[in-house]
């Protein structure tokens, strides 16, 4: 079934129009590459799908009731059930990687519930922990782990939010081939149970995903299919593989 | 004065007169009786006798005369102008000669001319002044006339103006003319003339001729109004009706209302052994009791009733309220209305150019004081809080300059660049010692520039004292340029808005057209872009907080230059200075341009609402301020796009 | 900072954590001594209001520490709510003393005095210094002290519940956010200034160490009953915030310092969290003000100047942001040591040409040291403490924590 459906999204910034009436589908659940060479709008996509950037015209719908995105803010479309994970791991650092985890759970997330309700679901906790392998490492600072366990920890605090639809920005890169293997495995895994749109650069990775492929061009779409269907797409061939 | 007379002496006795012949006591003695006690109607042959004379002496007899300083000498019953009185003896000055000689004092009558005869003279005077030579003394007896306009100066004036050689002064004498005719004219006509004449103009005492023309008289009465009717008050409406009863009161038509004074007064006179009546004294804590207990005592005739609201209602029923103006001819208080209006709407217009004035010069100071901020938070997103310290680092450097160099003009044009060296100076002592070492912490940056601030200031009140220094400007930015009665500018501020001038276009020059600029430029929109390209930023950063700070000293020899010189001169600006800079845009010279103006207007535009209170002019202005920021949070001018760095 | 393991509670209780555990015990000694010594006649009254209003510039400095060392807002303003405080208290103080200052002469008159009467003769006591008998429609409540009272946390708070509303709903952060504060600050002072503002322009508003009620107790008592209940009252505040800033609550409220686009895509609204420390804080501040000034005797527009707020923040920085006890410490340190040099405590140093007398130098030396501290000691005080229970904290990568709290690449808006 239908999760999400950006519908004729434009955007604009001085006059360079970043998103040029972009319209894509997904379900829940699905697995969708989204590729496309430099300044093809892939960022600006993920922006305006989590509520950073608002288009200039166009509409967002998502889950059964319909609801329009557009206008919301960042986090209540967080809440509404979209994760996003960052290119560059971005987890707090000076907070233990259990403070971290505790965060990102699913719960209530207006002041006063987070004030009073001081449980931290332990259980959830340390089930999150032993699937991202950190369990040893609860109660360091974020700070201090490697750049793979950032990673990880990221990873780890996107499953805590539980989201219907997450989005990963270029994950495979600065990984070794065996992380990459790892993460891929991850992600279609994640696949499995909810709708993944991975933004990604790297085309080796995307065959490992073997999902559906969103070609981005100039801000819209150029070509959508199979990653065989569309790496035979002339236009695709021109703008992209053939560079 | 003498040196006057004998100015028009000298003129006049060039001029060959018929029947000259006499000298003034002549004249005089001939008048004998009219001089010594003179009346209203018979003083005018003797001031005839004497203008026809044209003797130099008149008009300095004719001030003694006026000023009561004209004695009988009984000896040789000649006149004479009394000098000093010193117990028995005086000491008297020949008129004609100007010899003084000692006489005894009981020897001597006073001439003492009434109120309406020195009115005459006055005006026999006024003709001599408006006649003389020196065009200073025509302009004095205009500015005389006008102080105290009167219906006897328009035969005088009128007289005058044909002769009248300035063209200057002929317009001044043709407008007072005017102005007399509109308040004193002969016939309506020429009143209503006049009035209409007065429509161009939008001088004081223009404005002040129409507005005691139209002098009006509150009254009550019991009839229907008469007379010129200025406004009909209706109670309720143009007035409330307890002002209209309150005017009744005045007037006697109607007994006081009994006040809450009156009740506790009449309570008190009426207290028998703690009681009033059979009301013991403690109850009576309440407005309620009181007007119980005293409405009993009115029952009882020992006070005058209340005033009920039905009478009230019944004596504003009965009575008219008007207001009657003095002036009858309801003609000329039309014409005067009329007129009014236009010269107000006119009066409105100039005040709104002074007012703007005033704006554009304050804007210009905010631009100073603010564009080296500007400079420094855009390029490098360093906050400096010791920017206002700069500013009076400046402003003391223009000080000392003007203790070593006594001439302003040569200590001013050598404080201008000095200021600038050694704000500048201090600005990149700063740069390298402190905020180098804080960049990309921008709040830590406020904090240490704070710290810098109290020391600075510390250490200006440490050195120079706590009281204010004054900064002389030279005398040729002394003064102000008047474009009219009401709009006028200091020359101060002019100099002020030429230096902001300027410096806007110096730094658009510097930042558009120089190495140093686009290197600037380069390192505000994209510091790692910049520095990968091989432009140093340690070095840019430094030449900007050079140039911003520099440019912080300049402003506060201008600031200095009319406002006083104080170890918080620079706190006073520093405020405003951030809100130009917030307002405008960050990192834009032209946002800094519209901060300033949008900020000086504003503040201006506020005061002149309620001009006594400036306080609350900057409160609104900040609380506009703060809401302005809600809705354009980037400023006037916003950097666009990814640049903006958000 | 904490043991926890996955068996405990992610964080120790702040009764139960070692720092706010000294804190309190120090503080409680500290009272007693100061009172055995008051009593004994060691130390005058007026040195135990110093004392006392000490304790509650503290109680604003954790106030402080909480809006800024925890969540990243450096509030130039906060010394404003700490004066509404004040001058909510003060107005009842002002009211009631100089009721009963009016009250005997009006009975003494042939009839007792109406309601009225009372009002118009307290009024024109009060206001006749600014040329006014009229009560402003803000001294409505004035004599009530329950209403007056609840005015101590009321008006601090819907102050920085609108402003904080219209602050961080248009997202304005960082140095803007400062500026902004500090903006209210001074337009709050302005207004306070002028006569026709209803609290006597810049006479403010004074005699309030007499405390009506207590007309017969000597100075000495209600100087030491004030002491203690600025005592307790910073007790209460340290606890409230530990309590706070303690759990998940800290948590997003360090995050929101840290990084606050991430926190909003992890669902949380950054601006409540903000809206929710900005008004806690200022509610305790305004706490702070209205027991600081009954000891102080007098407030002021001066007060509320920016400048006073910025010292807050110097306070806060030189104790030690992101740690509770530091603000503490920071604020006694230097406001004690700020009234020894400019009372004249300080020797004076002659230096043969130049006599350094503290009363002119010490700001200058305050000045600097507090470059110095932000350069070569962001940690502050509470650094010392780190050093002394020897818990190296590891060296960090990231620009985070509170001594970097402020280093971002991006300021301003978003």
């Amino acid at each position: 079934m239908r999760l999400l459906e950006v519908d004729g999204v434009s955007v604009t910034f001085d006059g360079f129009r970043a998103i040029n009436n972009l319209s894509l589908s997904m379900g829940e659940p699905e697995l969708r590459a989204v590729i496309g060479p430099n300044g093809a709008g892939k960022t600006t996509f993920m922006d305006i799908v989590t509520g950073k950037t608002r288009p200039d015209s166009g509409r967002v719908i998502w889950g059964e009731e319909n609801r329009n995105l557009i206008g919301l803010s960042e986090s209540s479309i967080a809440r509404a059930g979209i994760g996003r994970k960052f290119q560059k791991p971005t987890v707090f650092e000076d907070q233990t990687v259990r403070e971290n985890l505790a965060m990102a759970l699913k719960a209530r997330r207006d002041p006063f519930a987070v004030l009073f309700r001081r449980s931290d679901m332990p259980a959830r906790l340390a089930e999150l922990a032993e699937e991202i392998a950190l369990t040893e490492h609860l109660t360091r600072k974020a700070g201090e782990l490697s750049h793979g366990q950032k990673q990880w920890l990221e990873i780890g605090m996107l499953l805590a939010q539980e989201p219907r639809l997450l989005l990963v920005d270029e994950p495979a890169a600065g990984m070794t081939p065996a992380e990459r293997t790892h993460t891929a495995d991850l992600l279609k895994r994640l696949a499995q149970t909810r709708a993944v749109i991975v933004v990604e650069h790297d085309m080796e990775f995307v065959r490992r995903l073997e999902c559906k492929v969103t070609v981005l061009h100039e801000g819209r779409v150029l070509a959508e299919g199979s990653l065989d269907h569309v790496t035979k797409n002339q236009d695709v061939i021109d703008v992209y593989l053939g560079r | 004065m003498h040196r006057i007379l004998i100015a028009i002496l000298a003129v006049l006795t060039l001029i060959p007169v018929a029947g000259r012949a006499q000298d003034l006591q002549t004249i005089l003695q001939l008048h004998t009786e009219e001089v010594e006690n003179p009346g209203r109607r018979s003083v005018g042959v003797v001031i005839e006798d004497l203008i026809a004379a044209r003797l130099p002496a008149v008009p300095v007899f004719l001030t003694h005369w006026q000023d009561r300083e004209i004695v009988l000498n009984a000896e040789d019953g000649q006149f004479y102008a009394l000098v000093d009185e010193d117990g028995d003896t005086a000491t008297i000055r020949n008129l004609d000669t100007g010899d003084e000689s000692e006489v005894a004092g009981d020897s001597l009558t006073e001439v003492r001319p009434n109120g309406g005869v020195r009115r005459e003279i006055a005006a026999a005077l006024v003709r001599f002044q408006l006649s003389d030579e020196n065009p200073a003394n025509r302009r004095a007896a205009l500015d005389a006339i006008a102080r105290r306009p009167d219906a006897d100066q328009i035969a005088p004036l009128t007289a005058s103006i044909e002769d009248e050689q300035d063209a200057a002064i002929r317009a001044d004498k043709d407008r007072l003319l005017n102005i007399l005719t509109a308040r004193y004219g002969e016939t309506t006509e020429a009143r209503v003339e006049a009035i209409e004449r007065l429509g161009g103009s939008i001088t004081s005492d223009a404005r002040a001729a129409l507005s005691q023309i139209l002098e009006a008289e509150d009254r009550v009465s019991a009839e229907a109004p008469d007379g010129n009717i200025a406004q009909v008050y209706t109670p309720g409406d143009q007035i409330s009706r307890t002002e209209a009863y309150g005017r009744l009161v005045d007037a006697e038509l109607a007994p006081a209302p009994v006040s809450g004074g009156a009740i506790r007064d009449a309570l008190i006179a009426n207290i028998d052994g703690g009681m009033v009546l059979d009301i013991p004294v403690e109850l009576l804590d309440t407005d309620a009791q009181r007007r119980a207990a005293y409405d009993r005592l009115a029952q009882a005739g020992r006070v005058p009733p209340f005033v009920t609201q039905d009478r009230i209602d019944a004596a504003l029923d009965s009575h008219s309220f008007y207001a009657v103006y003095e002036e009858e001819d309801a003609a000329v208080t039309d014409a005067a209305r009329a007129t009014l209006r236009s010269v107000e709407t006119q009066v409105s217009l100039n005040q709104t150019a002074d007012l703007a004035l005033d704006a554009i010069s304050l804007a210009s100071i905010y631009f100073l004081a603010a564009i080296g901020l500007a400079i420094t938070f855009g390029v490098m997103g360093v906050i400096n809080m010791a920017h206002g310290e700069f500013i009076m680092m400046g402003a003391y450097t223009g000080y000392v300059v003007q203790q070593i160099v006594p001439d302003y003009t040569w200590s001013l044009i050598i404080a201008l660049p000095l200021a600038f060296v050694v704000a500048g100076a201090a600005g990149i002592a700063m740069e390298r010692l402190i905020i180098r070492h804080l960049y990309h912490r921008p709040l830590e940056t406020l904090l240490a520039t704070f710290g810098v601030s109290i020391a600075l200031q510390q250490l200006a009140k440490n050195i120079f004292g706590t009281q204010a220094r004054p900064l002389t400007s030279p005398d040729w930015l002394s003064g102000q340029m008047v474009i009219n009665e009401l709009v006028s500018i200091s020359y101060i501020r002019i100099a002020i808005f030429v230096l902001a001038g300027l410096f806007l276009a110096l730094l658009l020059f510097i930042l558009k057209r120089t190495r140093l600029g686009l290197e600037v430029r380069a390192v505000t929109q994209n510091p790692g872009m910049a520095a990968s390209m091989g432009i140093d930023p340690d070095r840019i950063n430094m030449a900007t907080f050079g140039l911003g700070s520099g440019i912080a000293g300049i402003a506060g020899v201008a600031i200095g230059l009319y406002a006083q010189v104080t170890s918080e001169m620079g706190a006073n600006y520093i405020v405003q200075s951030f809100m130009t800079v917030v307002v405008g845009g960050v990192g834009n010279v032209w946002g800094t341009l519209a901060g300033a103006s949008l900020i000086g207007v504003l503040q201006k535009g506020i005061e002149s609402l309620n001009p006594s209170n400036t306080l609350a002019a900057q409160t609104y202005m900040i609380l506009f301020i703060i809401i302005f920021i809600q809705f354009r949070p980037r400023g006037i001018v916003a950097l666009k796009g990814r640049a903006a760095g958000a | 900072m904490t043991d926890a393991t996955l068996a405990l509670p992610s964080r120790t209780p702040p009764v139960r954590q070692t720092s706010t555990m000294v804190f309190l015990a120090s503080l409680a000694v500290f009272a007693v001594i100061v009172t055995i010594l008051a009593q004994q006649g060691v130390i005058s009254t007026s040195f135990v209001k110093t004392l006392g209003k000490t304790l509650c510039l503290c109680l604003a400095a954790v106030a402080m520490d909480v809006v800024w060392g925890y969540t990243g807002i450096l509030s130039l303003g906060h010394m404003a709510f700490f004066g509404l405080g004040g001058y909510a208290i003060g107005m009842w103080l002002m009211y009631a003393r100089t009721e009963a200052l009016v009250a005997p002469g009006l009975a003494a008159q042939p009839i007792p005095p109406t309601p009225s009467e009372l009002q118009d003769a307290i009024g024109s006591q009060i206001f006749g210094v600014v040329g006014s008998s009229d009560f402003p429609l803000i001294w409505m409540f004035a004599d009530s002290l329950f209403l007056q009272m609840a005015m101590v946390v009321l008006v601090p708070g819907v102050l920085a519940l609108v402003f904080g509303w219209l602050a961080f709903r248009s997202r304005v952060t960082g140095v803007y956010l400062s500026i902004l504060t500090q903006a209210m600050t001074l337009a709050l002072a302005l207004y306070l200034f002028q006569n026709d503002s209803g609290l006597r322009g810049n006479n403010g508003l004074s005699g309030l160490q007499n405390i009506p009620g207590f007309e017969d107790a000597p100075q000495s008592a209600i100087s030491l009953a004030f002491f203690w209940a600025s005592a307790v009252a910073l007790a209460l505040g340290y606890l409230l915030f530990a309590w706070v800033v303690s759990g998940k609550m800290g948590s997003v409220l360090r995050a929101v310092r840290d990084d606050e686009a991430r926190v909003r895509f992890l669902g949380y609204h950054v601006e409540s969290f903000k809206l929710f420390a900005f008004v806690l804080t200022a509610v305790v501040t305004g706490i702070a003000g209205a027991l600081y000034y009954p000891q102080a005797g007098i407030i002021n527009p001066a007060e509320i100047a920016p400048i006073a707020s910025i010292y807050l923040a110097v306070w806060v920085a030189i104790g030690g942001r992101g740690r509770l006890y530091g603000a503490a410490i920071g604020a006694a340190f230097v406001s004690l040591l700020s009234s020894w040099f400019t009372g004249g405590g300080a020797p004076d140093i002659d230096l043969g040409v130049y006599t350094v007398r503290w009363t002119d130098w010490w700001l200058v030396l305050l000045g600097l040291s507090f470059v110095a501290v932000t350069l070569f000691a962001p940690k502050g005080i509470g650094g010392l403490v780190d050093l002394l229970t020897e818990k190296r904290r590891p060296e960090r990568q990231g620009d985070y924590g509170p001594d970097k709290g402020a280093k971002r690449s991006e300021e301003g808006v978003e």
